[in-house]
């Protein structure tokens, strides 16, 4: 009796949860595994048939896609040394600065606090021809540059912006990290006079290694799903040099309606996101199993 | 002891970390300043030092702002974005926290499976299922409409996994002392376990808040009219008219960042923890 009630009780709780689950979760993406499978066209739904693996076979030699895919990838390669590292630099300096700690964490942290939205319409005006950026090079003695008015140059520049934004996120979670690490092992290493580099290469980085993991790897998946900064700047131009995976999957599914081909290229990059995740969380379990063993020693 | 050779070395690398922050901020300061002048000011000033110096007090100091504020629909948005940031507090909480309390403290069927399907639902990128939530909208004839925009966006595995996470831990025995005075499950959620929880609960409503005040794409899909617009999307529509000039963008931007940097200031202890959080407990 009391067991059927729990279990009554239990999914009035879940219920509610388990039905939007449903609606928005489980069926979306049961749907777009399917969709990805026909030539699903939104605009005229009885025609649709299967096709087997034809969509995947086909956004692989749609130039627009591969262009997209390229463009993601050199975004990734771009922006994770620069963010990462950043982040990595500021966190440290930041924890051996003696003063104005408080103002540096808020000062590097200030850019998250804007939205994509807000950050990109802002550097638009500063990477504009006649933008501050282009009037600071012109005192230098540097011709103007086109910034995102350019092929080449649009999509270092939405890179360089973005690390800009996101940089103090995980300078704040380096600076946690940094706090966790032992002070006995720096005093062990004062003690057989150590020199900085030495503390730094044998105590400071071996201890932040997992984060360090953790760090580039969320950055990795976040410049995956780039979209905003592209469509509100560039429009994904010039001559789609900026385009993304996911603004293609955007562009394909909400304004052409193609939803099979875009429930494809959905299904695709969800796989690349989901492997990183994946790695990521398996580099995390080390980590704690590694905390655990530690743990263990100490007693 | 610090010898003087490293209490100057301490203070070289604060002047070199102040300089280094404040060309970090270069684009902030610069659009503070400017957001005070006229257009003709900020081209004069571009080429000089000035450029990242406020005007003097006068007159016409909040010109761009009270043009912003009286002349465009910008506070409407900003109205409507607390708006739908309060029903999804509100609703996010009741919802996912009722999920993540049955998934912590009642025994139901297949509780565990349930809890390993909702920490696999948290890796899924949602851009892959936005164009059939679009789909979704569209079908139903709610584009364009408040409920269309709200309702994909209650649920969220994520928040459902933070509540279960700190339910967990609540003492066993004062669920069993209220129900020795015959308080109901759901009167005891909302009058005790809630409570209890201020934290947790303070935490989800943040990020919620957060999240609704900085999307851009799916309010973008769902909103094509003036009148429900949010305000990263009112943004877009202002900044991308011919007729604002560059200190009423700067204004508007400006002004849309206010509230997020409240919330932070406000908040930055539960915000900074749930940041450290994310990577070390999951990291």
């Amino acid at each position: 009796m009391r067991k059927k009630s729990q279990s009554l009780l239990g999914m009035a709780f879940f219920g509610p949860a388990l039905v939007l689950l449903t609606i928005f979760l489980f069926l979306p993406m049961i749907l777009t595994l399917i969709f990805s499978f026909t030539d699903f066209f939104a605009l005229n739904p009885s025609l649709t048939h299967f096709v087997g693996l034809d969509n995947f076979l086909q956004i692989f030699q749609d130039e627009e896609f591969r262009k997209a895919f390229i463009n993601t990838v050199c975004f990734v390669i771009i922006i994770v040394p620069l963010q990462g590292l950043g982040s990595l630099g500021l966190a440290l300096l930041i924890n051996k600065v003696t003063h104005c700690k408080k103002y540096f964490k808020v000062a590097f942290f200030l850019p998250v606090v804007m939205s994509l939205a807000v950050v990109s319409t802002l550097w638009m005006q500063i990477y504009s021809p006649e933008g501050i950026i282009n009037s600071i090079l012109e005192n230098l003695g540097i011709s103007a540059q086109p910034f995102i008015n350019s092929s080449s140059q649009a999509l270092p520049s939405i890179a360089i912006m973005s690390a800009w934004q996101g940089v103090g996120y995980q300078m704040i979670i380096f600076l946690g990290g940094l706090q966790a690490i032992n002070p006995a092992l720096y005093e062990a290493a004062d003690m057989d006079h150590a020199t900085p580099w030495q503390k730094f290469k044998d105590i400071t980085l071996p201890e932040l290694k997992p984060l360090c993991i953790f760090v580039f790897i969320t950055i990795t998946i976040g410049a995956f799903r780039m979209l905003v900064q592209p469509m509100v700047m560039t429009g994904g131009g010039p001559s789609h040099s900026t385009y993304t995976m996911v603004y293609d999957i955007y562009e394909t599914g909400t304004v052409n309606w193609e939803i099979g081909l875009a429930s494809t290229m959905a299904i695709v990059f969800a796989i690349f996101v989901m492997i990183l995740t994946v790695i990521q969380t398996i580099a995390t379990r080390d980590k704690e199993g590694k905390d655990v063993d530690k743990k263990a020693e100490k007693k | 002891m610090l010898t003087r050779k490293q209490k100057r070395s301490n203070w070289i690398l604060v002047v070199i970390m102040i300089a280094a922050s404040l060309f970090f901020l270069f684009p902030v300061i610069w659009m503070l300043a400017n957001s005070f002048k006229p257009d003709a000011a900020i081209t004069k000033d571009m080429n000089s030092f000035a450029a990242f110096v406020p005007p003097a007090l006068n007159g016409s100091f909040f010109d761009n702002y009270v043009k912003i504020l009286t002349d465009t629909s910008f506070v409407r948005y900003m109205l409507n974005t607390l708006f739908y940031a309060a029903v999804l507090i509100v609703l996010g909480v009741i919802v996912n926290g009722l999920a993540g309390y049955a998934l912590a403290k009642i025994k139901f069927p297949f509780r565990e499976r349930w809890l390993m399907i909702i920490m696999l639902l948290m890796i899924v990128p949602m851009e892959t299922i936005i164009t059939i939530h679009f789909l979704f909208i569209a079908k139903l004839g709610l584009l364009n409409t408040v409920i269309g925009y709200i309702l994909p966006m209650i649920v969220n595995p994520f928040n459902i996994f933070l509540f279960r996470q700190v339910f967990v831990s609540l003492p066993d025995d004062v669920y069993e002392a209220a129900q020795l005075d015959r308080c109901s499950p759901i009167k005891y959620f909302f009058t005790m376990v809630l409570p209890m929880s201020k934290s947790v609960v303070a935490t989800v409503s943040v990020f919620t808040f957060l999240n609704v005040w900085n999307d851009y794409l799916w309010p973008s899909l769902v909103f094509t009219s003036g009148d429900l617009l949010t305000a990263q999307i009112g943004l877009n529509a202002i900044t991308s008219n011919d007729n604002t000039t560059m200190g009423q963008k700067l204004a508007v931007i400006t002004l849309i960042t206010v509230p997020v940097i409240i919330i932070y200031s406000l908040f930055s202890k539960q915000i900074v923890e749930g940041v450290v959080s994310t990577g070390s407990k999951e990291g």
